[in-house]
């Protein structure tokens, strides 16, 4: 399902590669894969964003430059611009080809080994804490 | 309506859960009523790639941003901390990072060391077994032996390891000569009673979708349910009831098909945490109890404590793995906590070193800023600058109990129920600001000695209020307090309040290990002297 028509798309498109160009390595936000069924999906999952988005991309004229409309809609309209940045930023790190050149498997499933348990107390990290002793007040103590 | 019952729990989240087993298993009858549901697992987002966008809307610890018809809307106009809290089997463990810290000795001795706030009506020892056996129901893992303790029983399980973030953060305490220790958490490194061994998501606070986090619903509903306790979820209570002789009778709730029911109870005992329990309190009471029920001192709502939070984000070059679990906490540092007058101001903190999540952050918070400073290239810079390349030291910053600083009901603001909804009054006091100062300074060295790249600083997090205490203090002088050391109401006495309005001061710790030991404690005492107590018949 498509939630947005032709012309909001393609002002969300403008204004997300104005938002997230392509640099350091990392890929501009049209280039990330099929970023319009992203949208979509965030969209579908958020649907409390979607009337704050259309009304700040209505705003975004089709002939106007991109960097300008952004730093347009910044100066007018903070909120709107906030919501196309969080719409454009949540589907961009969520596709896969962003998260594989991040590194990033997502909030994976990485149980503890043993070897990785108490290696503070076998190199002697601790140590110092311990040697130091006692750090508390004790009003009723023995 | 129904049949009467022996003890009625209002909110069945840490400390309702905590009575409603040991009562159960006493073989006491009770009935809970919670406005909440019970969530299930699968519900949670931590094992999907929408996480970070379901953790800003319906995971949100913030029950003004969920807007969930199961929560109240709070007016926070006049709060400098937004109160955060969950409503459901579990009520806010569901969302809460399991940090399990102790209070210390001196925390319950608060006037008597510092001249400020009160004494607590009982010490650390007196709390000591309560904690021990709280330490083996939730299944707490953690190293026995930090100097910041008086000795005690080593927790049942291992602690988990303190990770890349962890060993950083220690170094930089040990060139200073700080204490740090292997946080306590109510996260089990192995498999435990039922509970998964913790899988290190991260995404505690939005819920644990691998059943590990020793959440209510898992660690103590089970047990009530299986031993006789009725649990009515939907059940939204909007008065505490009162007979002619004064004695609390029940309660009137709401169910979510708008019809109104009165559960009769010989006792009614109050868990609905540090802000729905004054609430109802001032809701119940008629003209007998003018003022709010169990409010002959007036204090009732007042003394709120929130523990304003403020941290330090360090920024490394190395690979940390910052989106690694527990969400909470690798290492805690009690180097500052005790009160140093020299300081200009009293009492402390708690630190604690935590990961720093996924890539997407916060990034909303940037509207209006110039545009290149959050988006265009900085947007990258930015995000391969924090996103596994940092770690927070984060406070826990001890807020004087101020009577001031309360909860009261709003005018016009309600529930989906039509029930009057919380106002919040809070503002930080200089105390606290000067102690969050002193921390962040501090910190800033802590974070520098561990070899931060840079550094960067928030000193007060508006959506901090994960910790309500106080709003029904106990105190053995039915004037400046609400409830014995037992948690009955010095005017009503089969009304009992267990949750985190219970609380004289608030320390500098994460609050719900002492919650459920202070709970845990008084329904003991509860089922002790059972022969010789009020109810109504
Ligand atoms: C995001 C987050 C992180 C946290 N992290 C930590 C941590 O790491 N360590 C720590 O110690 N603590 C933490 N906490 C705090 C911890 O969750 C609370 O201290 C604890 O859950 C409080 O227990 P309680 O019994 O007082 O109340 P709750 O657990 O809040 O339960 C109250 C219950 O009462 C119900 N209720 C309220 N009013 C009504 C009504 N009128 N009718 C019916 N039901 C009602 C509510 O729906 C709720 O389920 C955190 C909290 C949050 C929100
Ligand atoms: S880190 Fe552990 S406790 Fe937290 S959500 Fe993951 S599995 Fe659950």
């Amino acid at each position: 399902m498509s939630t947005l028509s032709d012309s909001r798309r393609a002002a969300l498109n403008t204004i997300g590669d104005v938002l997230i160009p392509a640099a350091l390595g990392m890929p501009c936000f049209t280039d990330a894969g099929d970023v319009d069924a992203m949208v979509d999906h965030v969209l579908s999952l958020r649907r409390e964003l979607t009337d704050g988005l259309n009304q700040a991309l209505d705003r975004v004229g089709a002939e106007e430059e991109a960097a300008a409309a952004a730093e347009r809609l910044n100066r007018d309209d903070p909120d709107g611009l906030a919501t196309i940045g969080l719409v454009a930023s949540s589907a961009y790190y969520m596709m896969p080809e962003v998260r594989r050149i991040m590194g990033y498997r997502g909030q994976e499933q990485r149980p503890a080994t043993a070897d990785e348990e108490h290696d503070y107390m076998r190199d002697g990290l601790l140590q110092p804490v311990i040697d130091r002793g006692p750090i508390f007040r004790d009003p009723d103590g023995d | 309506m129904g049949e009467t019952a022996e003890v009625l729990i209002i909110g069945a989240g840490a400390s309702g859960a905590v009575a409603a087993k040991h009562l159960a298993e006493a073989g006491v009858g009770v009935v809970c009523l919670e406005q909440g549901r019970q969530v299930e697992a699968s519900e949670f987002y931590g094992d999907k790639t929408e996480w970070e966008l379901m953790s800003q809307r319906l995971w949100h610890p913030n029950p003004n941003v969920r807007g969930l018809a199961t929560d109240y809307p709070i007016d926070t106009s006049e709060s400098d901390v937004n109160p955060l809290m969950f409503a459901g089997v579990g009520g806010s463990t569901l969302i809460y990072a399991a940090h399990w810290q102790r209070f210390m000795p001196s925390d319950f001795r608060v006037k008597s060391l510092d001249g400020v706030a009160d004494d607590w009506p009982f010490t650390y020892r007196d709390l000591e077994p309560f904690y021990d056996h709280m330490d083996v129901e939730m299944g707490v893992s953690g190293l026995a032996g930090d100097p910041a303790y008086p000795p005690m029983t080593p927790p049942p399980l291992p602690p988990l390891p303190i990770g890349k973030i962890g060993r950083l953060a220690a170094k930089g305490m040990n060139d200073l000569g700080w204490h740090w220790w292997p946080a306590p958490q109510a996260i089990p490194s192995r498999a435990y009673r039922g509970r998964s061994q913790c899988a290190r998501r991260g995404t505690c606070m939005q819920g644990c979708p691998e059943q590990a986090k020793a959440s209510t619903d898992l660690t103590h509903w089970p047990d009530a349910i299986a031993n006789g306790a009725q649990l009515i979820t939907g059940a939204r209570v909007r008065e505490i009831t009162v007979n002619a002789q004064g004695l609390a009778s029940g309660a009137i709730w709401i169910d979510r098909d708008g019809v109104e029911h009165h559960q009769r109870a010989e006792k009614v005992i109050v868990c609905a945490n540090g802000v729905g329990t004054p609430r109802l309190l001032l809701l119940s009471g008629g003209d007998r109890f003018a003022g709010g029920l169990g409010n002959s001192s007036g204090l009732v709502g007042r003394n709120l404590m929130m523990h304003p939070y403020a941290a330090t984000v360090g920024y490394f070059d190395e690979p940390l793995d910052s989106w690694l679990g527990p969400a909470g906490q690798a290492i805690h540092s009690m180097q500052f906590y005790e009160t140093d007058k020299s300081r200009g101001f009293v009492r402390g903190a708690k630190w604690n070193a935590m990961p720093t999540g996924g890539p997407l952050g916060m990034r909303s918070a940037y509207g209006g800023a110039p545009l290149e400073e959050a988006w265009g290239e900085n947007l990258h810079r930015a995000t391969q600058k924090r996103f596994g390349h940092s770690f927070e030291w984060g406070i826990i910053a001890e807020d004087l109990p101020d009577p001031e600083n309360r909860v009261v009901l709003d005018d016009s603001l309600t529930d989906t129920d039509g029930i009057p909804s919380p106002k919040i009054i809070y503002r930080n006091s200089e105390n606290t600001e000067k102690l969050i100062a002193f921390h962040l300074e501090r910190q800033r060295e802590a974070m520098e000695a561990a070899g931060a790249k840079s550094i960067s600083t928030t000193t007060l997090m508006r959506d901090c209020g994960w910790h309500l205490m106080g709003t029904c203090r106990m105190g053995n002088d039915p004037e400046t307090s609400v409830l014995d050391q037992w948690g009955t109401s010095h005017d009503v006495p089969n009304l009992h309040v267990l949750d985190g309005s219970t609380f004289v001061t608030s320390s500098g710790f994460n609050p719900t290990a002492t919650i459920c030991a202070i709970a845990l404690r008084s329904v003991m005492h509860m089922i002790e002297t059972r022969a010789d107590q009020r109810v109504a018949s």
